[in-house]
């Protein structure tokens, strides 16, 4: 289906002693990629868009553990690009972020990257340039470890997502600019506007609307980029991407979210979950029904189809606006019963932050407000899943995952347990606080208040443990990437805390990271939204260290 | 480290594993109760060492088996050697696939209150009594419960041909592919 062109994969003479006894003199791949306008076809419509070797999404790049990777890149737009390996721990030059890893690849010229492979597990690529990631240049990384993998599948699929927008991202980011709810399809309405009068009372709803005014935001702001078209694999739902399984056969999943904007709810009914991986990483193997994907993240997942038929890979947005589909089946053109989206959430005042904040300063109105949407939807999320409420969320947040039935479990940050923790548990040496700002009414995103081009680079020292501390003072879900060093998520789990790249901080929340400062150079750090990142929640991470350390890696 | 309130609720919950357990030995016993049951199968029985035919070695790894199945005779009386190679607690466990998920639901219920962590086993918790002489305890013949670097010993008596597993009901394992089949030759 999509050609990925191996020049050549030259491998040492004896390899497989050499494997055995010293993973990284293995093997030395050499890979071609072109950066190329392409035509992207979603139900008939073509649309142009940009991607890798003539496709999008890209290639699946398959590479070995202990791998020394030789990538060339050419670039055939009449604009500069630049491919990030997200996820990939690698010398910062190797990173692609163009002012800060190096400085980007020009029209017409092919550009080199080498690194060791120093991981396993699933990630991806994609253009760290202007817009062109969500107008289609990203693809899939798979790396096969060196060691058995603490759990058996039969087969192995890429479940590659993204929201794929018939506007291209520069028009999007001006009309966002222009107009931060240009896009926003959900407004509440006038006529909504006279049930809640009726049912509330004038005066409540009035109250509810100002505070809300007041906050620059509304209730349906859970996405801000509405209109989009979910793909899995490249394939909208009608074009139903497909993948085969013989029944009892474990089949294992790997979930990549590409979206510029776009999480996304996932579910197989008729399947049980088992979530093996989060981000490249091996977990404890937990099992759940339904999962959240932020944008970036990843999670392998294993499934046992027993039957004879078909099952719907389901992926909501988490705005319910619109959904992906993917089918397993034993035959191709087969198909399943496809869910109807559940009611849209809507945010509530805890999602404001109310429930942090200042407590005092909220009158009987706002109190109102909570208790009509947030009640309802804690007592269907949580209660039913007969888990204590996810700390990840504020209490009594719209957002809060809810699973389709009762008994039915969600999986939360706090279910993920590092399988075998890459570092040492000890305690931070520094904590750092970045609050998570911005104004929506000017479409401005921000951390501490400041904006990438306002503010000074965060320092950090080579060696040491920085303890992060997110406080999302937004309305909106933030993952947050840190390039080139691994996040540990504090999930309260000590030493099986869970080792991501990209962590969501949910509204009125306050997420903690720890980073072992491992990696010599300068990285960048920002929100993985494509137009909150460009609109200045970023940072550049400088780590100082000493000379001798700079191209060392990590065991 | 125990506080009162997870004591509190750990006895209900041994209650409830205990009456668990009680039904797990009717199973394999159900043979001679002549159980009414009718997809329930027999699995066997305990054996006796001073029967035991041959020994199998069965190594527990992260999150799998060395060997994944084992082959067997109906009537034959086995001593499994269990190791625990891994870095977690794992169990090898003898049963038919319901009965795996019968105990991953009370395995569950003993991590969520404590008495079963990733990587080690809270014997106290476990050894408490519950009243009437039940405990959380893994001593029942037909499985073992190993934290890792530990090892252990199964001998069971294979009756007749069925649809019979081993398996690590440690929360997710199964899931993970650490089960394994016992084919009858």
């Amino acid at each position: 289906m999509k050609h990925l062109y191996l020049r050549e994969k030259a491998r040492c003479a004896f390899a497989m002693a050499i494997l055995l006894s010293s993973p990284l003199a293995a093997e030395a791949g050499v890979y071609d990629l072109t950066v190329d306008n392409v035509t992207i076809d979603i139900d008939g419509i073509q649309k142009n868009g940009i991607g890798y070797n003539g496709a999008s999404p890209g290639p699946v790049l398959r590479f070995q553990e202990g791998e020394n990777v030789t990538i060339n890149v050419t670039n055939n737009l009449d604009e500069a690009t630049s491919i990030h390996w997200h996820g990939l721990i690698l010398p910062f030059q190797q990173d692609g972020v163009p002012t800060i890893s190096f400085d980007g690849i020009k029209p017409g010229e092919t550009f080199t990257y080498r690194f060791p492979i120093v991981q396993s597990g699933t990630y991806w690529f994609h253009s760290h340039s202007g817009f062109q990631e969500p107008d289609g240049a990203y693809g899939a990384i798979v790396i096969e470890p060196n060691k058995r993998e603490p759990f058996r599948f039969d087969r192995d699929y890429v479940v590659q997502l993204t929201d794929n927008h018939p506007h291209r991202g520069s028009r999007i980011m001006r009309n966002l600019k222009m107009m931060p709810d240009y896009y926003n399809r959900q407004q509440q309405t006038l006529g909504e506007f006279f049930d809640d009068a009726a049912k509330k009372g004038f005066g409540a709803t009035i109250d509810d609307r100002m505070a809300w005014g007041n906050m620059r935001m509304m209730p349906a702001d859970i996405e801000d980029l509405q209109g989009f078209t979910p793909l899995m694999n490249g394939r909208s739902a009608t074009q139903n991407w497909t993948g085969l399984f013989k029944p009892g056969e474990r089949v294992r999943l790997r979930f990549i979210n590409s979206s510029a904007m776009t999480y996304f709810d996932i579910r197989i009914p008729g399947l049980k979950i088992t979530v093996v991986n989060a981000d490249g990483n091996n977990v404890q193997p937990v099992r759940v029904d339904e999962f959240r994907i932020a944008v970036a993240e990843t999670y392998d997942v294993i499934v046992q189809p027993e039957e004879d038929k078909a099952y719907t890979i389901f992926a909501a947005s988490m705005g319910r606006s619109a959904f992906g589909r993917g089918t397993l089946a034993p035959r191709e053109g087969m198909a399943a019963a496809v869910p109807v989206l559940e009611n849209r959430p809507l945010l509530t005042m805890a999602d404001m932050g109310m429930a942090h904040g200042d407590m005092a300063g909220m009158d009987h109105s706002n109190m109102k407000g909570m208790d009509h949407s947030n009640m309802k939807g804690m007592d269907h999320s949580n209660m039913s899943s007969g888990a204590k409420p996810d700390p990840f969320y504020a209490p009594g947040s719209g957002l809060a995952p809810k699973t389709t039935d009762n008994g039915r479990k969600f999986l939360s940050y706090t279910d993920l347990k590092a399988q075998k923790p890459l570092y040492k548990h000890r305690k931070a040496t520094r904590e750092i606080e970045l609050r998570l700002t911005g104004n929506m009414e000017r479409y401005i995103w921000s951390i501490n208040g400041k904006k990438y081009q306002d503010d000074e680079e965060i320092r950090l020292k080579l060696g040491e443990r920085v303890r992060f501390k997110f406080v999302n003072e937004t309305m909106m879900s933030h993952p947050m990437h840190l390039h080139g060093m691994w996040t540990i998520l504090d999930t309260g789990a000590g030493k099986w805390n869970p080792i991501k790249h990209t962590v969501s901080v949910a509204p009125g929340t306050t997420v903690y990271t720890e980073t072992e400062v491992d990696a010599p150079g300068q990285w960048a750090f920002h929100c993985h939204l494509s137009y909150h990142a460009a609109s200045g929640m970023f940072r550049r991470i400088v780590v100082e260290g000493p000379e001798t350390a700079q191209l060392e890696v990590k065991e | 480290m125990i506080n009162m309130r997870k004591l509190s609720e750990t006895f209900a919950i041994a209650a409830v594993c205990g009456a668990a357990l009680l039904g797990a030995s009717q199973v394999w016993a159900s043979g001679s109760h002549g159980g009414g049951h009718g997809t329930s199968m027999p699995i066997g029985m305990p054996g006796k060492a001073s029967e035991a035919d041959r020994t199998i070695d069965i190594r527990m790894l992260d999150n799998y088996y060395e060997p994944e199945s084992i082959s067997v005779k109906a009537g034959e009386t086995v001593r499994f050697k269990i190791t625990n190679a891994g870095e977690f607690v794992h169990e090898f466990n003898i049963g038919t696939r319901a009965m795996h998920e019968d105990h991953q639901k009370e395995m569950m219920m003993m991590m969520e209150h404590g008495a079963l962590e990733p990587d080690r086993i809270n014997h106290q918790m476990m050894k408490m009594d519950m009243g009437h002489g039940k405990t959380m305890e893994h001593d029942d013949p037909n499985s073992v419960l190993l934290e890792p670097g530990k090892t252990g010993e199964v001998i069971w008596k294979f009756s007749e041909a069925g649809n019979i597993e081993f398996a690590c009901n440690v929360p997710g394992h199964y899931q993970a592919g650490m089960m394994g089949k016992v084919n009858f030759k």
